[in-house]
């Protein structure tokens, strides 16, 4: 099918199955692998399109079930799409919506045709279907849109229910590929379902590489499975998935799990957990999280990250030096402190996957993986996670190793 | 621009200049400029900004230095002791030359003001004494002492401090209480005075009782101590005419704390010869989802003509109502803010609607903007000698008062207001609640609250056929 993308391999890690590239979408360049931070309602929880920017983000999302509700289809029509909406100039992807109906609405239930569900305000029986939540997509303008899919938590026992979805799903694609309106302008990327059973996902990557989508997501993850569960799956998806394509896990966003992903060759991620935390007053560091509503920040004078780059963080010319006895004064009680922080955890997130790419560029990956565990452990192996240290050792990198 | 060079070597930092006035004799507008040493230089009248716990309220600094053109803030001491119950309060500890600046991470350029209270304050249950005053903390009530309030000037080095004064908030005082207002303020100007860097600036209260009242009070400040004191703040701005009119004086800046509720309010004040204001309703009709539209005297050629029918302008628009949702023009057309310039009402509807929190944002930037832009057209008037005529013409333009707020705001806090007692209904709606229940209203957006063919017609879903 036709694509809105080019996606460009710069470098492969010559250990693990970790990939630099740049990924060119309608709105411009983007460097792989990527975190993506959560504009659920057309707005980053409080920052200007300036300010989400400068945190160097191209590559946002948007809730196609929240954007669907509010503003809604005809409104976003009138203005000219999602981007034009929230004056954001730069790449903009939106999930399905299937994902929050399932989730949200009471008695939804999916049925070959789409999602069912009682309105929540009469009760009438209501459809959303494929081909409307590619619509909504087509109206939204974003970059990239997904598929709906047969979302099913993967920790389901029930593996007749499971093939179905992952069935549904492989069909599903088809009629959302044939409903799709904007091939040439946005980007459609299918959604690899089948649970935790490695065989089922296997069968699905066969079905929907066939179906050759711009770009590929691993979804139903994320929700509840061991994280070794989690990184099996993932790696043997993107084993089977095209090299030239760009390989999205979706709902990944601690850091841990970046780097680990990424290691198993997985390219892109997003999450709400960084915008979400940093409202609870907690911030995202190379040390782990901090949570400064705790008194013992009240007077300390440092910034919420030493050496960190983001405009909270910085001293000097545009450079705000806010100190986390100042975040303490203000967390969870002006929404000014919610701001901050969210400025600071994006751009956490976005810099280590700078950094992340920038050693597989210089093709240290595996380094950069050890010093990054001790940093998050304070040097303590015994502190490492059996999942990470395992799913690492599939891919040839040892943190144990002195 | 920030002229340091030309203050006078008194070791004071500030200097005020009235550049432009009606008569030099008689009250009137004027026209000034305050300049305090390594802040930019303020032109008069103007307005300081009001801070909530050290933050004007949804603008980070970052956004204040680039979208704002603010003239200062007005920062409340009771915003940052909440810990001298027991201990030292943080913002005490802070390092550097101006510890209120670095603590709350206020733009370098922004002169800071401090006074006891927030503006406005809650009224406190107990009383003042004679040598302490009640002060509202993120939690609870607290006293603050004359002594330990200069302590905590001499430590926090604010560019501006009002000295302490003896203001009832809530009920009027009664007679006996009106007769020790002025005595005990004067008791605590004296002691700051007396006991301050030389180079801290002080501002000397002017007290909301008559001017009879505290007489003693105000003739000492003219006979004595208006070399020492850099300012007056106005509880209440019709003492202006009162005040005694001496050189010294007439020279120094007033600032008003009396809460204008309007711009004719403001207007008025400027006309008895006030200088800087606090501006609450600025956050106010942020809060309520206003856009505040008003220019002066009059809109300009190119604005939208915002009209209750009975021909006077309205002074905002309400963004909340549906009618903005598909709109693609700026809050006002004719406004160069960020705001106005990048993005339309369409958005920032959406964001109040979905109460997200960009929206209270983007309306706090256009809000300030436009009374900076207020404030500089009345300085121009003031210069051109046009300002009752201007003022007139106002009023005949303008509603009197700001429109009636129809969506709710965001989140309060229990710092923003006093509890009237048990039974009080809750002051934010719960933004969840639990799933699947029934007896549980679901809200936030998060599920469809309109009926099913208007969820068809939104092509969100299609009603099935049964």
């Amino acid at each position: 099918m036709p694509s809105a993308l080019t996606f460009e391999l710069i470098a492969r890690c010559s250990t693990t199955k970790a990939r630099a590239a740049i990924l060119t979408l309608p709105h411009g360049p983007v460097q792989l692998p990527l975190f993506m931070p959560v504009a659920t309602q057309a707005s980053l929880k409080g920052l200007t399109p300036q300010q989400l920017e400068e945190t160097g983000c191209r590559l946002c999302l948007n809730n196609t079930y929240h954007l669907g509700l509010k503003p809604g289809q005809e409104v976003l029509q009138k203005v000219g799409g999602a981007h034009k909406l929230q004056g954001w100039k730069h790449n903009i992807l939106t999930d399905s919506g299937g994902f929050q109906m399932v989730s949200l609405l009471k008695l939804a239930n999916i049925t070959e045709e789409g999602v069912r569900f009682l309105s929540p305000h009469d009760g009438t029986p209501m459809l959303l279907t494929p081909e409307h939540s590619i619509a909504l997509q087509n109206t939204i303008g974003s970059d990239i849109i997904m598929q709906l899919d047969d979302v099913l938590v993967t920790t389901s026992p029930d593996t007749k229910r499971m093939r179905e979805a992952m069935e549904r799903s492989v069909r599903w694609l088809d009629r959302c590929i044939a409903a799709h309106a904007n091939p040439t302008t946005q980007n459609l990327f299918c959604i690899i379902q089948g649970g935790l059973d490695l065989k089922m996902r296997t069968e699905c990557c066969k079905e929907m590489v066939a179906r050759d989508t711009p770009g590929i997501a691993i979804g139903g993850l994320s929700g509840g499975e061991a994280k070794a569960d989690y990184c099996r799956v993932v790696n043997t998806c993107t084993s089977l998935l095209p090299e030239m394509k760009p390989r999205y896990v979706m709902g990944i966003g601690y850091p841990e799990d970046l780097v680990v992903s990424v290691a198993l060759g997985a390219d892109m991620f997003d999450c709400v957990w960084p915008t979400r935390t940093a409202r609870f007053g907690n911030a995202i560091t190379k040390y782990g999280v901090l949570n400064l509503r705790h008194a013992r920040y009240a007077n300390d004078f440092g910034p919420v990250e030493e050496g960190c780059g983001c405009v909270c963080c910085r001293i000097g010319e545009g450079g705000l030096g806010v100190t986390r006895a100042f975040i303490h004064h203000v967390a969870a009680k002006e929404t000014v402190g919610a701001h901050l922080l969210t400025m600071h955890n994006v751009w956490y997130q976005l810099a280590l996957m700078r950094s992340v790419r920038q050693a597989i560029l210089e093709d240290r990956y595996p380094v950069f993986l050890k010093q990054f565990f001790s940093d998050q452990h304070g040097g303590d192996k015994s502190n490492y996670p059996d999942w990470a240290v395992q799913a690492l050792n599939t891919v040839g990198v040892d943190l144990m190793e002195e | 621009m920030a002229s340091t060079s030309r203050l006078p070597g008194t070791g004071r930092k500030i200097l005020f200049e009235i550049l432009s006035y009606l008569d030099a004799n008689a009250a009137g507008p004027r026209f000034g400029r305050l300049s305090i040493q390594g802040r930019r230089d303020i032109e008069t009248p103007n307005f300081f900004a009001v801070t909530s716990r050290g933050v004007v309220p949804h603008l980070t600094p970052d956004v204040i230095s680039t979208y704002t053109q603010i003239g200062g803030v007005h920062v409340a001491l009771e915003d940052f002791v909440e810990r001298a119950m027991n201990g030292t309060p943080p913002i005490m500890n802070c390092p550097g030359p101006s510890p209120l600046h670095t603590f709350t991470a206020l733009p370098k350029s922004l002169p800071s003001l401090l006074a006891p209270r927030r503006t406005p304050a809650v009224s406190a249950p107990n009383g003042n004494s004679n040598t302490a005053i009640s002060i509202f903390t993120s939690t609870g009530f607290q006293l603050l002492t004359n002594k330990s309030y200069i302590s905590y000037i001499e430590m926090l080095r604010p560019d501006i401090a009002i000295a302490l004064a003896d203001v009832p908030y809530g009920a009027l005082p009664g007679t006996k209480r009106v007769a020790k207002m002025g005595g005990r303020t004067q008791e605590w100007l004296s002691q700051l005075l007396s006991e301050k860097r030389e180079a801290q600036v002080v501002f000397a209260p002017v007290l909301p009782i008559d001017f009879l009242d505290q007489s003693e009070y105000l003739n000492n400040i003219a006979d004595d101590l208006a070399d020492e004191v850099s300012g007056l703040a106005f509880y209440d701005s019709n003492l202006l005419p009162d005040i005694p009119a001496t050189t010294a004086i007439s020279k120094l800046p007033r600032l008003s704390l009396d809460e204008p509720s309007s711009p004719r309010q403001i207007l008025r004040q400027i006309s008895l010869g006030m200088d800087i204001f606090t501006v609450p309703f600025i956050g106010f009709a942020t809060d309520a989802g206003i856009a505040l539209t008003f220019r002066f005297p009059r809109p300009p050629p190119t604005g939208v003509v915002i009209s209750n029918g009975a021909g006077a302008l309205q002074l905002g628009v309400d963004m909340w109502p549906a009618v903005h949702s598909t709109s693609i023009t700026p809050l006002d057309t004719s406004c160069t803010c960020y705001t106005c310039t990048s993005h339309h009402r369409a958005y920032v509807q959406h964001l109040l609607s979905a109460k997200e929190m960009l929206g209270w944002v983007l309306l706090q930037v256009h809000n300030h903007y436009i009374l900076s832009e207020f404030f500089a057209a009345i300085r121009e008037s003031i210069k051109n000698g046009t300002f009752d005529a201007d003022c007139k013409e106002f009023e005949t333009t303008y509603e009197s008062e700001l429109p009636e707020k129809s969506g709710q705001g965001p989140r309060v806090r229990g710092y923003h207001f006093k509890s009237e007692g048990p039974g009080e209904p809750k002051k934010n709606k719960a933004a969840w609640g639990n799933l699947g229940s029934d007896d549980q209203e679901v809200d936030g957006g998060l599920v469809p609250d309109e009926p099913a063919s208007e969820l068809e017609e939104k092509g969100f879903a299609e009603k099935m056929e049964d």
